[in-house]
């Protein structure tokens, strides 16, 4: 049996057609199709921005004929971000908004969401609808909605700031609540029960132990919060009185239907850099907070990505 | 002496399962004391009522006398090792350990001793600044324990501990479990689904089923003298066979198919339908043409060699399949696979069970007893 | 190990705030659909009261909806739109996401950032910057004349229908890509290798196993998109003047802020929030079906 060679037949080259079939359909390699399509809609998606954030730095008042480089628009010019006083207030009413959302919406959010979480009872279903619904109603019906109760039903709000505040509040919520939630879950009931076992009274369990361990998640929802209020364009516009109550999305609305100088790139790259640097902010502490654990599902990314709805 | 728990007419109930069913236990101070069973049984709903976690829906739980099963758990003197461990991920070692004792407001020089002291004890001394993650499963499972047993309590809660380690390392902490609570004195109330663990590590067994306790008794007695059909079944091979008992008071006399067999242990004095078991060590392989009473002829189906036994799977002329277990004693076995050969399964090894041993899966028709 | 009432009264602000402040206003627009208007300062005064409701206004808008109103032909373009841009997005979307959650192994992370980045760039600069490019002196409109596929500049921006579903499409694929992302992430590879060890081809494996499992995803993320596509009224603004390009949210738009007949406003409001409830409860009935029969695998 042993001591016999085995003859192999001359290994023949496989025909053109089908070793080019084999590049492009290689089952081990990645597949070059979908390779072409994902880069290029990574292009497509981010370019155009990144276009008009270039823009914002032309040397002339042209929003589309590429000049040169220069910082007029946002500092020397008389129209720019700094000088012209109507871009100023909007920065600034933007700002005001998002940081009263986020001071309000957060604590408000991670107490639903803890409630939500927990509570095994009547009422705690119907409760959770509730909280689910902004999350899936179109802008627009919430802003007709809310103008309507301010200047009916509440009318001692009427419109203006005071109503934009409430108003991001009421979509910021359900928001904050979805984020904490998904840790809630996968934190579990374990640290608690072990912290009381321990001798640690509810109240120490909850703020001692379980806050601690919220902490990334209730970042995360505060930099979320943050960008959602300064990028909002639809409930800002239905509950503005004009003036002082623009945002800075509402002046690019305004704007692009005119006749835009380049400060309209200005501004909004700014506020893209900001919301840009928030998130940032977000995804850096929450990852300084976890490093003592196991990075489970991609992180922060993974549990803004599973939305737990 | 403390530590004593007594659990009475114990019910718990959610919604309309019935995790726990009216449970009646003694776990003395300073036993080793497992609940044995699988999932479901109400183990571990037990456990969590002790510890405080679940409140029952009837019933006491007695410590040294008190009922506590409506004090919360963070002022009960019981303490719990978690299956997950439960280690305080934003700790580390040290705090974690101390994390009860700051809880009772201990001084900062006597808890630095004392967590120093049990760290010791579970051979984690060097480990203070480590962050749990940054550990193994078998180091997480002794911070949890120190940071138990730092706290000096009367009755120590382990569910499962083990599950999540590998079978070697699982034996290992056994017997360092086992060696700890010798040393330490306090009373271990264990909780596994492992019957060879429960065997090797306690000092009692309580074998539960649908939120019943089926026997309690210690681990020989558990396994040798099994008091119904699942607790024989549940600890090892049983090799149950149905027989109609026709009689006797210390000497059943069995009908199992067309043979007649006696069997001394169990309920003797059983009438009518019952079942009979026998642990496969206990059965003897013998030449086929053996005579004597308590013999059934039979076929050898198959050899399953296990390194230090060989297990006989045995084709019985009354119908049944049951297993022996022949010692590796380093002669070769006499009996190939398909030869005949004789059962002989001696009178006060054979165990009649009058129960129906509902908590058990049903029995597979001809499937080999595993 | 807490007290009963400490997690409903943890929930208690947030449900408050949001039954005064999201439920209670729905009541609002009821209120003014079935009100009446001031005639000489020409705003809406609501009706509270069911039994006194006027459904004049109702009735009109109802009429206008019907086919051959002018309502219809709204309702029916933007049903064009959101449908064709749905598609759009499912036809760009789904590679991608395909490919970042099956294939992309090493430019994995970067490739999810550059998927999160436009949820954090204002929406409006999006469509701005394409504003910008698609201007008669933009890049796009230099570009094909450079190319000579046109002579003059396309006025891209001048009531195009196209430019609408398109400008639709580029907004909200994101919101799209990342939930079927987590869907098909979430898909196990050892069921595709299995079709794959039992003789399908990468292309049947797809077919009958990923495509499959992957319906719930693609279902919600085209439900995530499509309600707020519904009410969408600034992406036809901005890319597009021209009323012959009006979406639903448009009307609205129009009859609360141009013309002031809120009354109008507010019945479309409620019948465009009716139509989209039975689409979402389509949608979940869709799902608690699929879950079933998940489960029962």
């Amino acid at each position: 049996m042993s001591g016999t060679t085995v003859a192999t037949a001359p290994v023949q080259r496989a025909s053109t057609v089908t070793r080019l079939r084999g590049w492009l359909a290689n089952p081990w390699g990645r597949p070059r199709f979908l390779v072409l399509i994902t880069w290029s809609y990574m292009v497509w998606s981010i370019v155009p921005v990144l276009i008009a954030i270039q823009f914002s730095f032309n040397a002339s008042r042209s929003r589309t004929i590429w000049s040169g480089f220069s910082l007029r628009w946002f500092t020397w010019d008389t129209d720019s971000v700094m000088n012209d006083p109507d871009l100023r207030h909007a920065l600034g009413q933007s700002m005001k908004l998002a940081a009263a959302d986020v001071l309000i919406a957060v604590p408000i959010g991670v107490l639903l969401a803890l409630g939500l979480a927990r509570w095994r009872g009547r009422g705690a279903g119907t409760s959770n609808f509730i909280m689910l619904f902004p999350l899936v109603t179109p802008e627009i019906v919430m802003g007709v909605s809310l103008l309507l109760v301010f200047t009916h039903i509440f009318t001692v709000v009427h419109t203006g700031t005071l109503a934009q505040v409430l108003g991001h509040i009421t979509f910021s919520i359900s928001y904050v609540v979805v984020i904490v939630r998904g840790r809630l879950f996968s934190i579990g009931r374990q640290y608690e029960e072990a912290a009381a076992d321990l001798g640690a009274s509810p109240a120490v369990a909850l703020f001692r132990v379980l806050l601690p361990l919220l902490t990334p998640a209730i970042v995360a929802g505060a930099a979320i919060t943050f960008a959602i209020s300064i990028d909002d364009f639809v409930i800002s516009q239905w509950l503005s009185s004009g003036g002082g109550t623009v945002t800075v999305p509402m002046l690019i609305y305004d704007a692009t239907r005119a006749a835009p100088l380049p400060s309209i790139n200005a501004i909004a790259s700014i506020m893209a850099f900001v919301t840009l640097l928030s998130v940032l902010a977000g995804f850096l502490v929450y990852r300084a907070f976890t490093r003592g654990e196991r990075g489970a599902g991609g992180g922060m990314v993974g549990d803004m990505a599973a939305f737990d709805i | 002496m403390a530590g004593e728990v007594t659990l009475v007419e114990l019910v718990k109930r959610f919604g309309d399962v019935t995790a726990v069913d009216g449970i009646n236990l003694e776990m003395p101070s300073g036993e080793f004391f497992s609940m044995l069973g699988p999932s479901g049984c109400g183990k571990t709903t037990t456990l969590r009522m002790i510890a405080g976690f679940e409140q029952p829906t009837e019933g006491r739980i007695l410590l040294d006398g008190n009922d506590m099963a409506y004090t919360p758990p963070h002022k009960r003197n019981v303490n719990t090792v978690f299956q997950s461990y439960a280690l305080f991920p934003h700790l580390n070692v040290a705090d974690n350990v101390a994390f009860g004792l700051r809880r009772q407001k201990v001084g900062k020089h006597e808890t630095r001793e004392r967590v120093a002291e049990t760290l010791e004890l579970v051979q984690l001394t060097g480990f203070e600044k480590r962050k749990p993650a940054q550990m193994s499963g078998g180091q997480q499972q002794r911070v949890a324990l120190a940071r138990a047993l730092v706290l000096k309590p009367a009755v120590l809660l382990l569910d499962e501990p083990l599950g999540a380690l590998d079978a070697k390392l699982r034996k290992a902490l056994q017997l360092e479990l086992k060696a700890l609570q010798q040393q330490v004195g306090i009373t271990f109330i264990y909780v596994t689904h492992d019957q060879e663990e429960a065997l090797t590590m306690s000092d009692r067994i309580a074998v539960m089923a649908d939120g019943r306790v089926e026997q309690v008794a210690p681990p020989r007695e558990v396994y040798e003298e099994p008091s119904t059909v699942f607790v024989a079944d549940f600890l090892g091979v049983s090799n149950l066979m149905d027989a109609e008992a026709v009689g006797g008071a210390n000497i059943c006399r069995l009908q199992v198919g067309d043979f007649e067999l006696d069997a001394t242990q169990g309920k003797t004095d059983a009438r009518g339908s019952v079942r009979v078991t026998i642990r496969p060590e206990r059965v003897q392989l013998e030449a086929q043409d053996a005579t004597g009473q308590n013999r059934v002829p039979g076929m050898v189906e198959r050899l399953v060699y296990l390194g230090n036994s060989v297990q006989v799977i045995v084709h019985l002329a009354v119908g049944t399949t049951i297993q022996a277990l022949v010692q590796n004693v380093g002669t070769e076995i006499p009996w190939k696979q398909g030869t005949p050969v004789q059962a002989h399964l001696p009178a006060d090894a054979l165990r009649v069970l009058d129960d129906t041993g509902a908590a058990l899966a049903p029995l597979d028709e001809g499937a080999v007893p595993a | 190990m807490y007290p009963r009432w400490l997690w409903p009264s943890f929930a208690l602000p947030g449900v408050l705030w949001l039954i005064v402040l999201f439920v209670i206003p729905f009541y609002a627009v009821i209120g003014v659909a079935f009100g009446t208007v001031d005639p000489i300062l020409l705003s809406a005064v609501p009706i509270w009261n069911p039994l006194e409701w006027n459904v004049g206004w109702m009735n009109e808008v109802l009429t206008r909806l019907q086919p051959g109103g002018d309502f219809w032909v709204v309702f029916v373009r933007t049903c064009e739109y959101v449908f064709v841009s749905l598609g759009l997005s499912l036809a760009i979307g789904y590679p991608v996401a395909y490919y970042i959650a099956r294939h992309a192994s090493r430019t994995k992370s970067l490739l999810l950032i550059l998927l999160i980045l436009p949820f954090w760039i204002s929406y409006l600069m999006r469509m701005f910057a394409w504003v910008n490019l698609l201007a008669p002196d933009g890049y796009v409109n230099r570009f094909l004349q450079y190319m000579h596929i046109i002579d003059q500049p396309y006025g891209f921006l001048d009531g195009k229908s196209s430019t609408v579903i398109f400008a639709l499409a580029y907004g909200y694929i994101p919101y799209f890509i990342l939930p079927l992302y987590a869907s098909l992430d979430r898909i196990d590879k050892s069921q595709i290798e299995a079709a794959r060890d039992l003789g399908a081809s990468p292309f049947r494996a797809f077919l009958h196993v990923t495509l499959p499992l992957s319906k719930t995803g693609i279902l919600g993320g085209a439900v995530l998109i499509a309600l707020p596509m519904f009410g969408d009224y600034y992406t036809p603004n901005l890319v597009s003047g021209a009323p012959t390009t009006s979406m639903l949210g448009n009307q609205i738009d129009l009859y609360f802020h141009s013309t002031s007949q809120p009354t109008i406003g507010a019945a479309l409001t409620i019948l465009m929030s009716v139509f989209l409830l039975v689409l979402m409860g389509y949608y979940l009935i869709t799902v608690a079906r699929a879950t079933k029969d998940l489960e029962s695998v």
